[in-house]
């Protein structure tokens, strides 16, 4: 019965579990924390230039920002339904919630490369004031995980499709999902401070 | 309200909350009350995501605290830093 633990439904009150490995918790706080300092750094380069934060979201492409999020939210939706479906014994519908995560992963990349090129034929490069020096580092940082994120759930769906992550036994699984979740919570939170808050 | 139910109508409810979020930045001219709404949004959609995307509402309290915290955290300096920004930026000078 212990091996069913991390497959049994959650929001029965259990105070010590944790969903997925504690090594993917122990990364997903420290990368937590990293997000949190590179916030802090764009509130205090924000108090310090009040003009140049006013203005640099105002060059930025809203619908592409908006676009992404809509793609990371339903990327997510895709892994708990991909999560849902290796529960009630559905491997095969596993796999595709999967790729439909890995295909989301995908687009966001796309557009956050035609965003970036759209940027530089405007003029806005990581030289060009320190708003876009802060918009590139996060972002930048942010795209390389949603990268290696969608490698990671390649690796999932192979996993999934090979017989090794199965109903009773699939902790890796519920880790990349909830290292997933938390790239798709850093954007969230990049969104308004980059696109939206002027 | 099966399970599957409760995230397709949790995803729905993101959707929303983004669209919103962006319709009002887009619209309405910056003040603290579309500042105060957009750290809303962000603190509604972060508690989603941690308590039923991640499955954390009812797991291991130490971090469904430290997750929860950040929702917390991070939409009420969006407002400290709107409403007092001089003031931050005095206590910050090195």
């Amino acid at each position: 019965m212990n091996e069913i633990t991390h497959s049994a439904p959650y929001f029965s009150s259990n105070t010590r579990k944790i969903p997925g490995s504690l090594a993917i918790w122990a990364a997903i706080l420290a990368e937590m924390s990293e997000f949190a300092i590179m916030f802090i750094v764009y509130f205090l380069a924000k108090v310090h230039n009040p003009e140049i934060f006013a203005q640099g979201p105002l060059r930025l492409s809203t619908l592409a920002g908006a676009s992404n999020t809509l793609i990371m939210l339903t990327s997510s939706f895709f892994v708990v339904r991909a999560v849902i479906a290796m529960r009630e014994n559905k491997p095969v519908a596993c796999t595709r919630w999967l790729w439909g995560a890995v295909i989301s992963g995908g687009l966001y990349l796309i557009i956050k490369y035609f965003e970036y090129s759209w940027n530089t034929a405007q003029g806005l490069e990581t030289e060009t004031n320190i708003f876009y020096a802060v918009y590139y580092y996060i972002t930048f940082n942010h795209f390389l995980h949603v990268g290696w994120g969608s490698v990671a759930i390649i690796w999932v769906i192979h996993r999934v499709n090979t017989g090794i992550y199965i109903q009773s036994e699939h902790e890796g699984l519920l880790s990349i999902a909830v290292y997933w979740h938390m790239i798709d919570l850093a954007w969230i939170t990049i969104f308004p401070l980059l696109y939206v808050i002027r | 309200m099966t399970h599957i139910k409760l995230i397709n109508n949790l995803w729905l409810l993101l959707v929303i909350l983004t669209l919103f979020s962006t319709y009002m930045a887009e619209q309405s001219t910056p003040g603290l009350g579309s500042v105060s709404i957009m750290a809303l949004v962000l603190a509604i959609k972060g508690r989603i995501i941690v308590d039923y995307f991640m499955e954390l509402k009812d797991s291991h309290v130490v971090l469904r605290t430290l997750m929860q915290v950040y929702f917390y955290v991070i939409p009420a300096l969006i407002i400290l830093v709107y409403m007092f920004p001089e003031k931050i930026a005095e206590w910050t000078v090195l």
